[in-house]
This record gives C-alpha cells, structure tokens and sequence, in this order.
C-alpha cells in the first residue's frame, strides 16, 4: 500500500489536483479543508507527508505548522507548504510570532509557491517520501 | 470584553486594506485574527438561457478576490497575525451568517449596502438582514477619506446614541468592555419633538434636565473607567439629529442599540438604527439584540 499523504487546503479544485497527482504516483491521499480538520487528520491518521497551504478559514497554515513543529509528538511529521503566500511571508510571520513570545519554529524544508506544475509537485513528494 | 476575530465582509470597493488599518487599533482588544470574506452574488453567475451557470465568470471572480486577499493576508502575517479567507457564491447575509458561525468572529465588518431604496423595499436591506440574522455587532463601514468631519480611526471618539432602552442600553454596556480602545465618548438623547412643543418653556427645559441627568449616569460609568465622556440632548428626528450630532463632536463612529423588529414592520415603518447605518456619513456600529 503506497505512503498516506493529507491534503490541507480550503479550495476543492487544489485538493482535487494534489490528490489525482498523488494517486497518479502511488500514494494514498487524504483530505482537510482547514488547518483545524488537518490538525485532527494528523493526529488520527498519522500521515507520511502533509501537504499544507496557508491561507484558510478556520486555521492556516502558519498556525498549523507552528503547532506541528512545537508539539513533540508530531514535530517528525514532513510537510510540503503549498501555497499562494510567498514563502518569504512566511518566514517573516513565523518570525513575529516568536518575537511576540511565541516558541521559536525551524523553517519549513520543503516550500512550492502556487501555481505549481504537477510535474514539479510530484517530483518534490517523491524527493521527501523517498 | 474582547473582539478577537473579525470578519471582513469587502467587495473591494467598498473596503479596501486602508480601511482595514484603521481598524487595526483594536489589537489592544485582542484582536488577533481577521477572516476575508467576498462574496460573489449568485445572480452574477446564475444560469442564463442559452448560456447555463457562468462558471467561467465565476472562477474569475473567484480568483480576482484571492489575488487581492493574497496580498492583504500577506501584509498582516508578516505582523504577527492569523488570517483566514472566505470566497463564496449565494445570497451574502446568509453567507456572512454561516461564516460568523464557523469562525465564532466577534465583529462583522461590511460596507454600506449597494442596494437601491427600491430593492431594498422589496428585498430588504443587507445590514437590516445582518442585523436580524446575526449575534454579534455589525460595523457598517465608510471610507474616512470621504468625510472631511471624520479623522481618526473608528473606535477613538464613538458616538453613542441612547433613546433608554434595552437596545441601547446593551449597546452602552458593549462600549464599556471596550473602553481601552477610546480616546472619548459622546453619550447622546435626541427628544421627540412633540415632547416640547406646545409645553411651557419650563416644561421644554425640565425634559432636557432629565435627560441630561440621565446621561451624565451614563457618562460616569464610562469616566470610571478613564475614558473622557459627554453627554448632549438633541430635539427632533433621531437620524438627522444623531449626524448632527456626530458632526459637532468631530465623532469617529456612530454606535446604536439595534431590536429585532419585523421585517415587515421595518421596511414599512423603517428603523432609525437601518437609516443610520444606511446613510450616514459615519462609520456606525449596531449592536444586536442577542448581545448581553
């Protein structure tokens, strides 16, 4: 049975095409459409890869990773950023947070800016997941 | 009390991201996050003879209003805040209603209803929907840039209008939970003017000393606490009377007590508070019923 793989992204067209790319590959997706659902989805479902956006209702996914990366059980977890919000924003805002008082977060590994060619993705989820 | 999550109910032009700074001062409340909601009206993208759902329309619509809100996101994570985003097609009260409910947002901000005074007769008035629909205070914004009497970000110098009842009552009481937020108060009465006509001059200036009375009661909850109030008595129509008023004090906002009238009743009879949010020139801030 090939790896799981969660889909974290508000848009259902985005978590359409992420899916088909990764069933198309082997992998096994599943999907939340917000940080919070995605939250949970780690938990129960302990997936190989997260595949994460940022810009969502609910929770994005700069909270969301700050959770995963300050929680000892989960801090392991891979994740993809998939997004449309440039990847220096995102830097810059785990950056506030920890100025704030907040916990300091590594920066993410793995970081594609929307669009993104399937081509691209896949070959990225196959560089992590090995 | 704190307003800890906004919802930001834009078509873009009518709020944009200047409008939206000013509201940043309420991150002395604990606002922390900010949710983006557009809204595309399904009559846009509705099936037409010949054409079918417009689905074509849709997605660019859809898309236009995330790039946009990408943009603003961006703004505010870099500061330090969570950011969320709706882009929905359906009716926008019932929208804006869900999404208050999913998110449990604090204050909703729209701007002032496109809808002429015909179609608001016969479909009724966005902010009198909100208003009816939702439990939290609605901020129904205007541009302070189209108001030479308004400088100031919203909360600094409200304006709060009192007639004693429970509404606007509840809605003093929604004022001083947040009073680190204001600079000064004006507390205002506007008497009916039936009450003084035909009275003796004794008589007019009794009405006035009691209502004054009443709310310098109100003025010294809000002096308690640090914040600077006044308080006016005004005669005459309480919509024309309260933009004067807010006009004469320089206030930042206009703040009313909203009851749940019927429908029908209101677009009949009208509401002061409706009028108001309407038409005024100021930023006005309505306090539903469910509050308190």
């Amino acid at each position: 049975m090939g790896k799981k793989v969660l889909v974290v992204d508000d848009d259902p067209d985005v978590r359409l095409f992420n899916t088909t790319v990764l069933e198309e590959n082997g992998y096994l997706p599943i999907e939340a459409e917000n940080g919070e659902e995605g939250l949970q989805m780690i938990k129960s479902e302990k997936p190989d890869l997260v595949i994460l956006d940022v810009l969502m209702p609910r929770q994005s996914g700069i909270r969301l990773y700050r959770e995963l990366k300050t929680n000892a059980s989960l801090r392991e977890v891979k994740v993809l950023i998939l997004s449309g919000i440039a990847k220096k924003t995102f830097l810059r805002s785990q950056q506030a947070l920890t100025e704030f008082g907040e916990s300091q977060v590594p920066e993410p590994e793995f970081y594609l800016e929307k669009p993104v060619d399937e081509d691209v993705l896949a070959a990225t989820i196959k560089k992590i997941l090995g | 009390m704190k307003i800890g999550k906004l919802l930001y109910v834009t078509k873009f032009e009518d709020l944009g991201y200047d409008a939206l700074k000013t509201l940043l001062s309420l991150r002395q409340s604990g606002l922390e996050h900010i949710v983006f909601m557009y809204v595309i009206e399904r009559e846009k993208v509705a099936m037409r003879r010949g054409i079918g759902y417009q689905k074509a329309e849709a997605i660019r619509l859809k898309e236009t209003a995330n790039i946009r809100f990408i943009d603003w996101a961006e703004r505010l994570f870099e500061q330090g805040m969570e950011v969320g985003v709706y882009i929905q097609v359906g009716s926008l009260a019932a929208e804006v209603a869900k999404a208050v409910a999913k998110e449990e947002a604090d204050l909703v901000v729209i701007g002032r209803s496109h809808k002429t005074i015909l179609e608001q007769f016969y479909a009724g008035s966005t902010v009198s929907e909100l208003i009816r629909r939702l439990p939290v205070p609605v901020l129904v914004y205007k541009p302070v840039t189209d108001n030479p009497f308004v400088t100031g970000t919203p909360f600094q110098r409200p304006l709060i209008a009192t007639d004693w009842s429970p509404a606007s009552l509840r809605a003093v009481d929604y004022l001083l939970g947040i009073t680190p937020l204001i600079e000064e108060v004006r507390v205002v009465h506007v008497a009916d003017a039936d009450e003084i006509e035909g009275s003796s001059v004794m008589n007019a200036q009794k009405t006035r000393k009691e209502a004054k009375a009443r709310l310098e009661e109100i003025c010294g909850r809000f002096q308690a606490q640090g914040t600077a109030a006044r308080s006016h008595v005004y005669v005459g129509d309480p919509a024309t009377e309260i933009e004067k008023a807010a006009r004469e004090c320089r206030a930042t906002m206009v703040v009313l007590g909203s009851s749940s009238k019927n429908l029908w009743v209101e677009r009949w009879l009208g509401s002061t508070p409706r009028e108001i949010a309407e038409n005024s020139a100021f930023p006005t801030l309505l306090i539903p019923p469910a509050i308190g």
